[in-house]
């Protein structure tokens, strides 16, 4: 048992905010984890409402960063955008996406029912190879600094407490439960296999 | 939990990194370090570290070093903390993923592992097994060869995988999700994939298991997987089942409908039935998980190019689960694929497309998948045809009251508005709703329907569940139907109808089993219009599956029925034969239920055949019995142990069981063995008619090189009980028709040892000599059985046997008597051939010099020889020496085709010269008799020549006398030859030789008056001499010549007349001797006359006591 024992993904839409803000924290306190996003691209908001920055997967954070930092560093330095990304490139290179990972985990924690949805189309849509279970938890934050903040720690009490729990696969859902009642959120469930 | 692998790697990777920098040790010593450490220390996670590392090792590194340490490492499996006894089982299964051939090496230890305390170890067990199975049967596939031990680990692979299912009612949550996950690895791998399939990466499939492998067989397997897949979709239908279990379940089953097309329909059914009958234990939350995992599961199978039929189906699930049009398009095949392929099904939506359906599934798939399928069916169609607004607004009305008090969780969480409320899809697919409900409780015209037909028995193989499940299943179905499906309903206006019929109770096992009685006795009753309706070849079928599978009563039941008329029941009680035999072979499995009592269904098809041949054997008066028993016997697919006790026991008492011995020797070849030495235990019965044809039969197979040493062997050893003192306690018995044992060999048991061994004997003539052998030591009663019994198969082996042959040449000491008697039977019809002849006579001049011998070969051997022998012949008993005779003048041959090599003109004269000091007078005269006796043989003109030549013999033999008297009487018409020989008698002076003298003087007083002209011959003296001998002859002559004329007086010298006028006394003894034969003084009576009159008299009188003229 122990916070070691669990291989944690935390997975939002553009590995950008919500993820990157849990796998900070989580980090922090010393899980195994690593974050992901599920969309096609990397979405940022824009300028205006209908011109989003959009950016494939494979840029890097530092090169995002200059992109904004080129086009209006005002106005990304006001939004918190330029801070979080500046966050994000001490992390890690470049935002991942979770359907193009090749590593397992114990649990899958993702931050919409969207995510939920395509991790678990990710997961119909392969076929499991050793059979290992992984839990798949969602948890609804929504995609804003403050929430994201607060949501990193309600992913860590709860990762946590499954860290510590005896035999996790039969324990978790009451497990979910009681958090389900405590937070007053609705905490979708699946299970898969790797 | 557990550490993945990517990760153990991961960090194993890092370790190696840290150790290299370390020191510079060799792999080895570090593994050995490490292992040490990991055993001393008592911090786990050390422990699991520095097992990682080892794994890392050995597996990555130095995989030479394995071999070295693979205990060591698993040696930790009794490690107290589960973390470790995990880490154990991840290095088994890299192991095993890495080289399968050292699977036997651990296999034990992950048995053990598998039986773990800890639900952890046993959940990653269960894991690591779902992974070794695959990779074991992947293994078996591919070898050429099956060796030992994979064998072995396939036998505990199955082991262990009956475990596993067998936990599947575990306590622990998380263990049933992974117990699903391998019951699902099974069915993938033990099904066949079909076109449709979608296609992964190393898939295997019973496609890769080879036809020829032993252990693992293809249709087992198969069976298996469906057996299996039936669990799976019966756990994911159960009440009570928690979420996580429930999703895994789901997920595992679109996996086989998308891997395994065959299996689409009741994947989507089952998917159905779920989405109308949540569990009512979910919580509100897990309902929105679940429908959401289901609604991504329908849509991933509405890709799938085998779930078109099915479209229909899932777009309404989807649609109800919330979907919106675009994702359900989206997810929708392109429109030319869908195009291509519904003009291959119909294009009616669902009821129609059940033909179609039934070319893309399986045949064994189908069998199982149709019956329902259909159900919901036509059951829909019949709520379709009813289902108008009125009747939908009086269903709504009903089901108020019924309403609950409160929303319950699960309907606010699925309700979603209904889109097109009135349209005829709309009230198609409340249709659907209703009929799934209904048939889930066996309700509506299709559950009927398929009750009655062909689900009768697949009803019943689960009948014993009912019993237990019934009363439990049948509540919680009320009560989902209460919350859920019958709300729903109602709120879109479409309330349920049969609802109140779903209240009913299950009936109780009397009546039930009243009711099942009476079905089956219609049934059985159907002949008739089976046959004019067609079908009664699947009549047959049904009739056999439910007396095979269905319970005690029901069979009683069929039983009865068939043996009342087994005749005309033939093809059912054979059929059912077969099906009880599936059963007890495993190529049909019971139901589940019915496994326990394995041992008990495995004589059921014991106790049918034998009551089947037990009846026809009792019943004599039967209408083709034999016909019938034939059949039985020859097609039943197993003769069992007491069936075959049973055809032994028939065929000691009636012929008609011996037959069927026969012809299963003849068909069925396994048995033939068995029953070949009950054939021959029959070759020795007691009732001629079950030996006769026992023995043909034997013979018959005896000409087969196979049967021909056991046969033979079993006729030798019979033949063999012959040397005891006293009969063998085989050849007794109630079955051999020799219920008490004899103390003596009498001639039945005698005989019984023999019958095989003799019918054998022309077939095989070798065999001859063991007779000889076994002659020799038995008692003499066996010996004169032996002797009388052996006659007609040694007829049939002829006497050009070479074996014979052999026999008559070797003739072991002790068994002249057999040979003898095998020569005498030879030679009895037929002359003696060359060989024989040679054989005969050189055992006669080597080794025994029985004069017996030669008898047989008389007619073979030369003249001289015969001459030679003839005094000993002559010696020997009278009957047989008549028998000599017989054999030398041939006169019993039959054909007469062949001579004597001795005339009997020669006969006679050699028996004349015979050396009296050979043998003695008296023999010798018996021996002429028996000539004379042969009237045949010694005509008239043969005695004158045998005669002439005696004249010639000097000195004259002593009986020539007596055979001329003799002559005289048997042809009186010889009366001038005897006179001329007695006149060249006088001439050889007869008189130097007592007794032919004596001959001579005894044949004159019978030829009188003619020996007259004889004596008159005689010179005085012995003129004189007559008359001193036969006084009574000096009148007649005296008269005699007085009648002469003068000058013929005249001639007869005085001396002559002298004696004749000298009377003398005649020794009245003499006379009283001769009295009967001498003629009468006064009248002269012709001889001829006397002779004539008593020829016969005298000749018997002449050996009854014999007294020949002057051997007093």
């Amino acid at each position: 048992m122990g916070i070691q024992s669990l291989n944690i993904a935390v997975v939002c839409s553009s590995n950008m905010n919500r993820s990157m803000e849990a796998h900070a924290f989580l980090s922090k306190k010393g899980f195994n984890v690593k974050s992901f996003g599920t969309g096609d691209k990397v979405k940022l908001p824009g300028t205006a409402v209908d011109r989003p920055n959009v950016y494939e997967f494979t840029s890097t954070y530092e090169e995002i960063y200059q992109d904004l930092q080129n086009k209006d560093r005002n106005f990304y330095t006001q939004n918190g955008l330029l801070h979080m990304l500046d966050r994000n490139r001490r992390i890690k290179l470049r935002p991942e996406r979770f359907q193009l990972s090749k590593d397992k985990f114990d649990v899958v924690v993702t931050c919409e029912e969207r995510v939920f949805d395509q991790v678990l189309e990710y997961f119909e849509g392969r076929f499991s190879e050793d059979n290992a279970m992984v839990h798949i938890i969602n948890i609804d934050i929504q995609d804003n600094h403050e929430e994201a903040t607060l949501g990193a720690f309600i992913i860590c009490e709860l990762m946590t407490v499954m860290a510590n729990a005896d035999d996790l696969d039969n324990d978790l859902d009451t497990l979910l439960a009681t958090y389900e009642h405590k937070w007053n959120r609705t905490l979708l469930h699946s299970v898969a296999f790797y | 939990m557990m550490l993945g692998a990517g990760d153990g790697s991961r960090r194993s990777a890092a370790a190696q990194f840290f150790m290299d920098d370390d020191d510079e040790r060799t792999n080895q010593e570090k593994v050995v370090k490490m292992l040490n450490d990991a055993t001393v220390t008592i911090d786990p996670a050390v422990k699991v570290q520095n097992l990682e590392r080892v794994q890392y090792i050995l597996l990555k590194q130095e995989p030479e070093l394995l071999d070295k340490f693979i205990q060591d490492v698993v040696a930790f499996q009794n490690d107290k903390n589960g973390d470790v006894r995990k880490a154990v089982i991840n290095f088994i299964e890299e192991l095993v993923k890495k080289d399968v051939n050292l699977l036997p090496k651990v296999i034990l230890n992950i048995q053990t592992l598998l039986q773990d305390n800890a639900p952890q170890v046993q959940k990653r067990c269960i894991q690591c097994v779902t992974t070794l199975y695959r990779l074991g049967l992947e293994w078996l596939a591919k070898s050429t060869s099956v060796s030992e031990d994979m064998s072995r680990v396939w036998t505990m692979l199955n082991n262990m995988k009956a475990y596993i299912i067998n936990m599947v009612d575990s306590d622990n949550n998380a263990l049933r999700t992974q117990i699903i996950k391998f019951v699902e690895t099974i069915v993938l791998l033990q099904t066949h994939p079909d076109p449709d399939s979608v296609k992964r990466e190393n898939d295997f499939s019973l496609d890769d298991v080879p036809l020829t492998l032993k252990v693992a067989r293809r249709r087992k397997l198969e069976e298996e997987a469906l057996t299996v897949f039936d669990l799976m979709i019966k756990f994911h239908g159960s009440s009570h089942i928690s979420s996580a279990n429930l999703q895994g379940c789901m997920r595992s089953l679109t996996t086989i409908a998308k891997l395994r097309p065959v299996f689409m329909r009741r994947v989507i059914n089952a998917l159905e039935t779920l989405h109308l009958n949540l569990p009512p234990t979910l919580t509100k939350t897990e309902v929105s998980s679940l429908r959401k995992n289901l609604k991504i599961q329908l849509l991933g199978l509405l890709r799938h190019p085998s779930s078109i039929e099915y479209q229909h189906n899932i777009t309404t699930l989807l649609t109800d689960l919330g979907a919106s049009n675009s994702e359900v398009n989206k997810a929708l095949p392109r429109a030319d694929e869908y195009r291509k392929r519904t003009k291959k099904s119909a294009p009616e939506e669902a009821p129609a497309s059940k033909k179609s359906r039934m070319e893309d599934v399986s045949p064994v798939a189908a069998a199982i998948i149709e019956p329902d399928a259909s159900a919901v069916d036509i059951t829909e169609a019949f709520i379709l045809e009813r289902l108008t607004p009125e009747l939908a607004a009086s269903l709504v009305i009903a089901g108020m009251a019924r309403l609950p008090d409160t929303m319950p969780p699960v309907f606010s969480a699925s309700y979603t508005p209904i889109a097109a409320a009135g349209t005829e899809g709309q009230i198609k697919h409340v249709s659907r709703l209703l009929a799934t409900q209904l048939n889930a409780v066996g309700l509506g015209p299709g559950a009927s329907i398929a009750k009655a037909k062909a689900s009768v028995p697949r009803h019943a193989i689960v009948d014993d569940d009912d019993d237990e499940d019934g009363a439990v299943s049948s509540e919680p179905v009320a009560t989902v139907l209460d919350e859920q499906g019958l709300e729903d309903d109602i709120i879109k206006g479409y309330p349920a109808k049969g609802i109140k019929l779903e209240i009913s109770k299950p009936l109780s096992s009397d009546v039930r089993e009243n009711l099942q009685t009476q079905a089956i006795l219609r049934i059985l009753n159907s002949q008739e219009s089976a046959i004019s309706g067609g079908v009664s070849v699947i009549r047959g079928k049904i009739l056999a599956s439910m007396a095979a599978s269905f319970g005690a009563k029901v069979r009683q039941t069929i039983l009865k029925f068939v043996l009342k008329d087994l005749r005309s029941q033939m093809n059912l009680a054979l059929s059912w034969m077969y099906e009880e035999y599936s059963f007890m072979q495993g190529f049909t499995k019971r139901a589940p239920t019915q496994v326990d009592d394995q041992k008990y269904y495995d004589s059921n098809y014991n106790i049918l055949i034998c009551s089947f041949l037990n009846t026809v054997i009792s019943n004599r008066e039967m209408k083709d019995r034999d016909a019938i028993l034939s059949r039985i016997v020859l097609e039943m697919p197993l003769v069992t142990d007491d069936a075959a006790r049973i055809l032994k026991e028939f065929s000691t008492t009636e012929v008609l069981g011996l037959d069927l011995i026969n012809k299963i020797i003849l068909n069925r070849p396994p048995k033939e063995r068995m029953f070949l030495q009950v054939l021959l235990n029959n070759t020795c019965h007691q009732t001629p008619e079950i030996r006769e044809t026992a023995i043909s039969h034997t013979v018959d197979l005896y000409l087969r090189d196979d049967l021909r040493p056991i046969i033979e062997e079993r006729a030798l050893g019979y033949l063999n009980y012959l040397k005891y003192p006293r009969p063998a306690m085989e050849l007794f018995g109630p079955e051999l028709g020799r219920p008490f044992r004899s103390e003596t060999w009498n001639d039945d048991c005698t005989k019984a040892c023999l019958y095989l061994y003799l019918s054998l004997l022309p077939l095989s003539q070798e065999l001859i000599h063991g007779l000889a052998v076994v002659y020799v030591a038995t008692v003499p009663d066996v010996k004169r059985t032996i002797l009388r019994i052996v006659e007609h198969p040694i007829k049939a082996m002829g006497m050009d046997s070479p074996h014979l042959l052999k026999l008559v040449e070797s003739c072991p000491k002790g068994s002249e008597t057999l040979v003898t008697r095998l020569i005498h039977i030879l030679t009895d019809k037929a002359p003696p051939s060359p060989e024989l002849v040679e054989r005969v006579r050189e055992l006669y001049q080597t080794r025994v010099s029985d004069v017996r011998f030669l008898i047989p070969v008389l007619n073979g051997l030369t003249k001289s020889e015969i001459i030679a022998a003839l005094p000993k012949l002559i010696k020997l008993n009278p009957i047989v020496v008549k028998e000599v005779f017989n054999r030398l003048l041939g006169s019993q041959a039959g054909d007469n085709n062949y001579a004597s090599p001795i005339a009997p003109s020669e006969l006679l004269i050699a028996l004349h010269v015979i050396d009296p000091a050979q043998c003695e007078l008296k023999t010798v005269i018996k021996a002429t008799s028996l000539c004379f006796n042969d009237k045949q043989a010694y005509t008239q003109e043969v005695l004158a020549v045998v005669m002439q030549q005696l004249m010639e013999v000097t000195p004259l033999p002593t009986l020539l006398m007596r055979t001329v008297i003799q002559a005289l009487s048997l042809y009186p018409r010889l009366i001038g030859f005897v006179m001329n020989i007695l006149q060249r008698l006088i001439l050889k002076q007869v008189w130097r030789q007592k007794k032919v003298w004596e001959g001579f003087i005894k044949c004159c007083q019978r030829a009188q008056p003619h020996s007259f002209q004889v004596l008159l011959q005689l010179p005085a003296q012995q003129l004189k001499d007559v008359f001193t001998e036969a006084p009574d002859l000096r009148q007649p002559m005296l008269d005699h010549i007085m009648e002469f004329t003068e000058n013929q007086r005249a001639h007869i010298p005085d001396s002559i007349m002298d004696v004749l006028n000298t009377p003398a006394t005649p020794p009245p003894v003499f006379t009283i001797k001769d009295e009967p034969v001498s003629p009468p003084h006064k009248i002269m009576p012709s001889i001829s006359i006397n002779i004539k009159s008593e020829p016969y008299d005298e000749s018997i009188s002449s050996y009854s006591q014999p007294a020949p003229p002057g051997l007093e």
